[in-house]
């Protein structure tokens, strides 16, 4: 028989599809190259689920792709987008362009529009005509070409250090000067390890490891930047544009 | 709607070399409107004392009157002016004493103390709105700007900043930190404390 008294209140259920799992991502565009960063915790509250997540992923050898949010869906979507890029290339014979993989992304983003992927995209890489770009998105797909985009966690505490560092926002060049449109890669790299090592500082959801992609333009060299250590080049082509990851230690604090 | 977040406002505090700075923005609104860009919310406590009072802009006023009032009667008593060290403890008491009905205030204050030998030591100290108070070495935030102030102050300060370089530090944090929140802004006020002198100067900022 059942239990009349719990029939008599009407009951209420819930189940939340989505998690947030931390971390913060970032990508700066160059003249002739893009970096592409992002830590490696990834956390459910207060508890650190594992110390090494990748959250940026080679795509082809001009395109890498940054995933925040809800690690479940930014794991799937980077899975499908790989094979959406795989099926292009069985068709075309050659790898989609950057700005294909953008509207690319924007389009599987939005057919998600009334149960979304619950992750901050930011694509890196370089374009057609050679020049690095950075593209970020919202969860449902709108998105813009920028210079540089922080995203996540930290995402408060990173980007206006970026307006000042990387747009030199509230600086005034000296007479006659200007500042410069885009920097070169030794200094964007300073900046990604400046702004990772800060927001470490102060956001619990940031920390661990630090994994910075960084692509480069055909025909252009690491020049001055081989010395860093850790450095492993990720290029399957040998005549193309070029793709390199750095590791780093963050504080696991 | 979060009473902290009402009127808007920001405040931050940084040490220097023998000198210390303390900024703020101008802003006065109610939610998303703004109200004023002439709002001041830092106060002068002695010559080398100041205090910025981001948060609930009614009680900036009461607890400002409450301090100078509190500071006062200290004065006479003692007969000398206060130290920033024994200022915090009074900021510090004086929200606690309403630890249930709290003032909506996140003081921030910067000065100069006196050492035995006849120097002086930069002192900043930030308190939440019951007064528990954070004695930082290098710099304390506040207001609705806080997490922002915290990133860029994290990646621009460094130790032993003369008097001109804290003041192109602590501005370029406030004025960076304050374009990216919607509740701060307005313009900027920037004092910095030196042994001899106290420089203030208000910022050419974003008006939008």
């Amino acid at each position: 028989m059942p239990d009349m008294t719990s029939l008599a209140h009407p009951q209420q259920r819930a189940f939340n599809p989505y998690t947030e799992n931390g971390g913060t991502i970032l990508a700066i565009a160059g003249a002739d190259f893009s970096v592409i960063a992002g830590d490696t915790r990834q956390s459910e509250g207060y508890s650190i689920q594992t110390r090494y997540a990748p959250k940026v992923f080679r795509l082809t050898d001009r395109a890498v792709l940054a995933v925040n949010g809800f690690a479940a869906d930014g794991n799937m979507f980077v899975k499908k987008v790989k094979q959406r890029l795989e099926w292009y290339r069985h068709a075309h014979a050659k790898d989609m362009p950057l700005r294909a993989i953008a509207r690319l992304i924007q389009t599987m983003l939005y057919a998600r529009r009334f149960f979304p992927y619950y992750v901050y995209n930011i694509l890196g890489g370089i374009e057609e005509d050679g020049t690095g770009a950075v593209y970020s998105f919202d969860p449902v797909g709108s998105y813009e070409r920028e210079a540089c985009r922080a995203a996540g966690a930290a995402q408060s505490l990173v980007q206006p250090f970026l307006d000042n560092q990387i747009y030199f926002k509230n600086q005034v060049p000296a007479p006659g000067t200007s500042h410069p449109a885009h920097l070169p890669l030794p200094t964007v790299l300073s900046i990604v390890i400046d702004s990772f090592t800060s927001a470490t500082e102060r956001h619990i959801e940031v920390g661990d490891g630090l994994e910075i992609y960084i692509v480069l333009a055909k025909g252009r060299t690491l020049h001055g930047t081989e010395s860093i250590g850790g450095m492993q080049e990720l290029t399957t082509t040998d005549d193309g544009e070029r793709v390199f990851v750095v590791r780093r230690d963050l504080k696991k604090d | 709607m979060s009473i902290m977040e009402l009127n808007g406002g920001s405040v931050i505090a940084m040490v220097g070399k023998d000198c210390v700075a303390i900024a703020s923005d101008l802003r006065l609104g109610n939610q998303a409107l703004g109200i004023s860009s002439s709002f001041q919310r830092i106060f002068p406590v002695t010559d080398r004392v100041y205090v910025g009072l981001p948060g609930l802009a009614t009680d900036v006023t009461t607890l400002r009157e409450r301090f100078r009032y509190r500071v006062n009667m200290y004065t006479i008593k003692e007969e000398r002016e206060i130290e920033p060290e024994t200022f915090a403890h009074l900021v510090s008491s004086t929200l606690y004493e309403h630890r249930f009905g709290p003032y909506f205030i996140e003081p921030v204050m910067a000065g100069l103390s006196k050492t035995p030998s006849g120097g002086y030591k930069p002192f900043i100290a930030a308190t939440d709105l019951i007064g528990c108070l954070n004695f930082a070495k290098d710099f304390v935030v506040a207001g609705t700007a806080s997490a922002k102030l915290f990133g860029v102050a994290e990646g621009l300060w460094e130790p032993d900043l003369e008097a001109e370089d804290l003041f192109e530090t602590i501005s370029q944090t406030l004025l960076n930190a304050v374009d990216r929140d919607a509740y701060s802004g307005w313009g900027a006020i920037v004092h910095v404390i030196t042994k001899d002198k106290i420089i203030t100067r208000t910022l050419k900022a974003r008006m939008d």
